[in-house]
C-alpha cells in the first residue's frame, strides 16, 4: 500500500539551534501512530511543519501522495488537527467557535450545527453549547477541539496531546473512538505523554528524541530490543536512567537547609 | 449617529461592515482571496471584540452576559470633536495649503495609532495554529487580518476627518468634498498598506531575537518620520500677510517624497487648473497607490508564513540590571512588594506585545507636543519663543503625556491568565502589587525619559532650575499614582488586549492634554513667582510620593 505520508530527512532550527535534525519516517493508511519524546524534542514542530504552520528548513514531506507546498492548501481539508495546550479563541462560545471552524472547512451551516450537537451529546458537553470556552474546563475545552478536528470527516488526524485534561471516562471514549475511526480507515497520528495508553493503543510507536527518530515500530518489536514496557524503552532510548536519584535531589532542594520559611 | 454609519448597531441581520465588504468581494476574489472564508474570519473577529471580561468572571457565567458592544466605536466621537479644531483652515482661501494641513494631521494621527495599538493584532500569531492549519490560504488570512485592522484604522480616520470633510462640501463644494472622503479613505489605507509591507519585509529579513528588537525599533522608527515629515509639510508655507490670511507656497524637488503632499496636488488641480507641479505630484498618488497595492499583494503572505518566528524563545540569559536592584532596595520595604516590582520590571522587559503597544506610543505621546508647539505652521512665529530660557521650563512636564498609556498598558499582558497566581498569596496583594507596579515603570520608563528631557533643559536654561527639575519629577509620580487610582481596577497585568480597547490609552492622552496644561502652568508660575516656591512645593510633593509609595493603593477599612 502507498504510504500516506511520507517524510525524509526534514530538518528544521529555530535560532541557529537545530531542533529537528532529520526526520525520516512514514506512515501508512489506518495506522494508529503514537508520537512521543521528551518535551523539547520536537513533535509539535513536526506536526505544524506538516500543517504548513512552519516552515521547513530541508526535507521533503509528501502527503496523501502529493509534496506539500507553501501554495496549495486543499490537502489541509483532508487532515484533522487538534493543537497543544488546547488553544482556541475563548471569546466565543462553543457553537460559534465549531460553526467557524466548519465554515473554513466550507460546510454548510446547518451540517456544522446537527454534526456538532450529536458530538458534544456523545461527549457530555451538549449543555454548554452555548457556553462561553473560556469558562470551560481544560477537558472540555479538549473535547471542543477535538470535535472541531472530525466536523469535516479528515481522512487523518494529527492530534497533539488529545488525552490532555480529559477524565478517565472521557479518555475511555476517545481510546474507543479512535479504535473505529481506524476501522473506517483513518489514520491518526498523535502524541502523548501517558505511555500505558500509547502502549495499548497505537500500532506503531515512534520515539523522537533530540531531532532524530530513535526508534520506529510496533510495540511488539521495540519490546523485544528493551525488554520490558515502553516506559522503560523510552528511557533507555532517551538516554534517561537516573530518575531516582533526580527525585532526590529534588526532595533536598525542596527542604532547602531547613532555615527557610514555608 | 457615528455608530450607525459603523454597523455596530445589532438590529440588523448583517452589520454595515460586513455589508460593505460584501461590495468588495469581487476584488478579494481578483487578489486570490477565498472571500467566503474571510469573511467567516472577519466576522468571528468583530464578534470576539465586541465581548471582554475578565478570565475570573468568565468562569463564573456560563452563558452569553451582558450587551456586546465595541468599545473603539462608541469612542469615535471624540477624535471628531477634537479635529473640529482642523475648521480654522477654511479662513484659509487658498485649497493646497488647507488640505496640506488636513492630510499631514490624518496621516501622523492615523499612523501613530495604527503602530501603537493595531501592531499587537497584526502581529498576533494565535491565528496561523488555528487558522492556518485549516485548508485556508495564507492570503485568505492576511487578508482577513489587513481587513479587520482596516476597518477600525478607516473609522478612525473618518472620525478624525469628520470634521473637514463635512465642511468642504459646505465651503469648497461637492466635487472637492468627494474628492477629500475619497482620498481620505485612501489615505488611511496607504497607512495600512506601507506599515504591512515594512512589517513583511522585516519578519523576512529577520530572525529570532534580533527580529523582535528590530520590530521594536521600526515602530519607533516610523514614528519618528511621521513626525519629521509633518515639521516638513509645515514648512513649505509661509505665512505672507496675517491680516488677508496670504499663504505662499515654496514647493521644491526635494518636497516631492513627503507623499502626503501628493494627497494635496488634486485639489490644487482642482482650484487652479493645470500645473506641471500639481499634475507631476497626482501622477506620484496614482503611480504609488498602484505601487502600494503591488507590494502589498506580493508581501501578503509573507507576514503569515514568517509570523511563527516571533515565538521563537531564546535561552539568554535574564538577569536583574543593577538599577532594578537599587531601585527595588530603595523604594520596597516589603518583601511582598519587592518581589511584585522584580515581577513587574521583568515581566515588561520580555513581553514582546508589551513593548509593541508601549513604545510607539511612547514615541508619539512624547512627539505630538513638540510638533504642536514647534510647528505653528508658518515655522518661523515660534523664533521668539525659543530665545527665553525659561521657556524651555515647561518641556519636562510633555512626559506627564505619557502617563495614561503606560497606566492603560500595564493592565495588559498576553499572559493575563498567569494572574490566577495573584489570588494565591497568602496576603492581602492588590495595593502592594500596584505600588510595586507603578514604581516598577516609574523607574524603568518615565525616569529615563524625564532625566534626558531634564538634561536637556538643565544645559539650555542653567542649573539653577535643578530644583524645578525635580519637583516636576515627583509631580509625574503624583499624577501617575492618581491615574492608576482612577482607571486601573483590575490587578495589573491580568487582562487580555482586543481591538476594541485598542485605543484607550490614546483616548487618555488627548483627555490629558489640558490638566496636563494647566498643572505645568502652575507648577512654572508659583515656582517663578512665590518666594521658596520651589522649596513648599518640593516638601509637598515627597510628602505626596513617599504617602502613595508607602500606603497608597490601600483599600480603606470598612466598619
Amino acid at each position: 500500500m502507498e504510504p500516506i505520508l511520507e517524510i525524509s530527512n526534514l530538518t528544521k532550527s529555530f535560532d541557529g539551534k537545530p531542533v529537528l535534525k532529520g526526520v525520516d519516517f512514514s506512515v501508512h493508511p489506518g495506522e494508529i501512530i503514537g508520537y512521543i519524546g521528551p518535551n523539547g524534542a520536537g513533535k509539535s514542530t513536526t506536526v505544524k511543519i506538516i500543517l504548513g504552520v512552519l516552515e521547513r528548513d530541508g526535507g521533503d514531506i509528501r502527503l496523501f501522495g502529493q509534496p506539500i507546498d507553501n501554495q496549495t492548501v486543499t490537502y489541509k481539508s483532508r487532515i484533522g488537527y487538534v493543537p497543544e495546550n488546547a488553544e482556541l479563541y475563548e471569546t466565543l462560545t462553543a457553537k460559534e467557535y465549531l460553526l467557524f471552524i466548519g465554515e473554513l472547512y466550507g460546510m454548510k451551516e446547518e451540517i456544522i450545527l446537527s454534526k456538532s450537537e450529536e458530538m458534544m451529546d456523545a461527549l457530555g458537553i451538549k449543555e454548554s453549547l452555548n457556553g462561553r470556552l473560556a469558562s470551560f474546563s481544560k477537558g472540555m475545552r479538549q473535547k471542543v477541539l477535538i470535535i472541531s478536528s472530525l466536523l469535516h470527516n479528515p481522512d487523518i488526524l494529527f492530534w497533539d496531546e488529545p488525552l490532555n485534561g480529559l477524565d478517565a471516562n472521557s479518555v475511555q471514549i476517545i481510546k474507543e473512538l479512535l479504535w473505529q475511526l481506524k476501522k473506517e480507515g483513518k489514520t491518526i497520528f498523535y502524541s502523548s505523554h501517558v505511555m500505558d495508553t500509547v502502549e495499548k493503543l497505537s500500532d506503531r510507536i515512534m520515539i523522537l528524541n533530540d531531532g532524530e527518530v530513535v526508534a520506529d515500530g510496533p510495540f511488539e518489536e521495540l519490546k523485544e530490543e528493551a525488554d520490558g514496557t515502553l516506559e522503560q524503552l523510552f528511557n533507555t532510548l532517551t538516554g534517561f536512567d537516573q530518575h531516582a536519584a533526580l527525585a532526590e535531589q529534588f526532595l533536598t532542594a525542596m527542604k532547602g537547609d531547613g532555615s527557610n520559611d514555608a | 449617529m457615528m455608530r450607525d454609519i459603523l454597523g455596530l448597531k445589532k438590529g440588523g441581520k448583517t452589520p454595515v461592515y460586513l455589508r460593505i465588504i460584501d461590495v468588495l468581494s469581487g476584488v478579494y476574489e481578483k487578489f486570490g482571496v477565498d472571500y467566503p472564508q474571510m469573511r467567516n474570519i472577519l466576522s468571528m473577529k468583530m464578534t470576539m471584540d465586541g465581548r471582554r471580561e475578565s478570565p475570573m468572571q468568565a468562569v463564573s457565567s456560563n452563558s452569553r452576559s451582558g450587551e456586546e458592544k465595541n468599545h473603539f466605536f462608541s469612542s469615535l466621537w471624540v477624535y471628531a470633536l477634537i479635529s473640529v479644531f482642523l475648521l480654522f483652515l477654511f479662513a484659509y482661501d487658498n485649497w493646497v495649503f488647507q488640505y496640506t494641513t488636513y492630510f499631514s494631521f490624518l496621516f501622523l494621527m492615523t499612523f501613530s495609532t495604527l503602530l501603537a495599538n493595531f501592531s499587537t493584532i497584526l502581529l498576533d500569531t494565535k491565528d496561523s495554529i488555528l487558522i492556518g492549519t485549516k485548508p485556508v490560504t495564507r492570503k485568505t488570512l492576511g487578508a482577513a487580518k489587513a481587513t479587520h485592522v482596516g476597518i477600525y484604522l478607516i473609522s478612525f480616520t473618518m472620525a478624525i476627518g469628520a470634521p473637514v470633510i463635512l465642511f468642504t462640501f459646505y465651503f469648497n463644494g461637492i466635487l472637492a468634498g468627494l474628492l477629500v472622503l475619497i482620498l481620505s479613505l485612501l489615505a488611511s489605507l496607504w497607512c495600512l498598506g506601507l506599515t504591512l509591507i515594512v512589517y513583511a519585509t522585516i519578519l523576512k529579513q529577520f530572525d529570532g531575537e534580533r527580529l523582535k528588537n528590530i520590530i521594536a525599533y521600526s515602530q519607533i522608527s516610523l514614528s519618528i518620520f511621521m513626525v519629521i515629515g509633518y515639521y516638513l509639510v509645515g514648512q513649505i508655507f509661509q505665512i505672507i500677510d496675517p491680516e488677508t490670511l496670504l499663504v505662499e507656497m515654496n514647493l521644491t524637488l526635494g518636497h516631492s517624497v513627503l507623499f502626503p503632499m501628493w494627497f494635496v496636488a488634486p485639489f490644487g488641480l482642482l482650484q487652479e487648473g493645470w500645473t506641471l507641479t500639481y499634475g507631476i505630484y497626482t501622477g506620484l498618488l496614482i503611480v504609488g497607490s498602484v505601487l502600494l497595492v503591488i507590494l502589498y499583494n506580493w508581501s501578503t503572505d509573507k507576514i503569515e508564513s514568517n509570523l511563527q518566528k516571533m515565538n521563537a524563545s531564546s535561552l539568554k540569559i535574564n538577569k536583574r540590571s543593577v538599577l532594578e536592584r537599587i531601585a527595588a532596595a530603595g523604594l520596597c520595604k516589603d518583601p511582598l512588594e519587592k518581589a511584585y516590582f522584580h515581577f513587574s520590571w521583568q515581566l515588561t522587559k520580555t513581553e514582546r506585545e508589551f513593548k509593541t503597544r508601549l513604545y510607539p506610543s511612547i514615541a508619539s505621546a512624547l512627539v505630538f507636543p513638540i510638533v504642536f508647539v514647534f510647528t505653528t505652521l508658518t515655522g518661523d512665529q515660534t523664533a521668539g519663543l525659543e530665545q527665553n530660557p525659561v521657556s524651555f521650563l515647561y518641556l519636562p512636564y510633555f512626559t506627564l503625556l505619557l502617563i495614561p498609556v503606560l497606566t492603560v498598558s500595564i493592565q495588559f499582558s498576553t499572559n493575563y491568565k498567569g494572574s490566577w497566581v495573584f489570588n494565591l498569596t497568602p496576603q492581602q496583594s492588590k495595593a502592594p502589587f500596584m505600588r510595586a507596579a507603578l514604581k516598577a515603570m516609574l523607574v524603568k520608563i518615565l525616569l529615563p525619559l524625564y532625566l534626558i528631557i531634564a538634561a536637556v533643559v538643565l544645559v539650555f536654561s542653567g542649573w539653577g532650575y535643578l530644583l524645578q527639575m525635580i519637583n516636576g519629577f515627583l509631580l509625574m509620580s503624583v499624577v501617575f499614582y492618581l491615574e492608576a487610582r482612577r482607571s486601573v481596577k483590575s490587578l495589573p497585568f491580568s487582562r487580555e488586549y482586543s481591538a476594541s480597547e485598542a485605543n484607550l490609552g490614546c483616548m487618555g492622552t488627548l483627555i490629558f492634554f489640558v490638566p496636563v496644561f494647566i498643572i505645568s502652568l502652575i507648577m512654572i508660575l508659583s515656582q517663578l513667582f512665590i518666594p521658596f516656591g520651589e522649596w513648599i512645593i518640593l516638601i509637598i510633593m515627597s510628602g505626596l510620593t513617599i504617602w502613595w509609595m508607602t500606603r497608597g493603593f490601600n483599600e480603606k477599612k470598612q466598619a
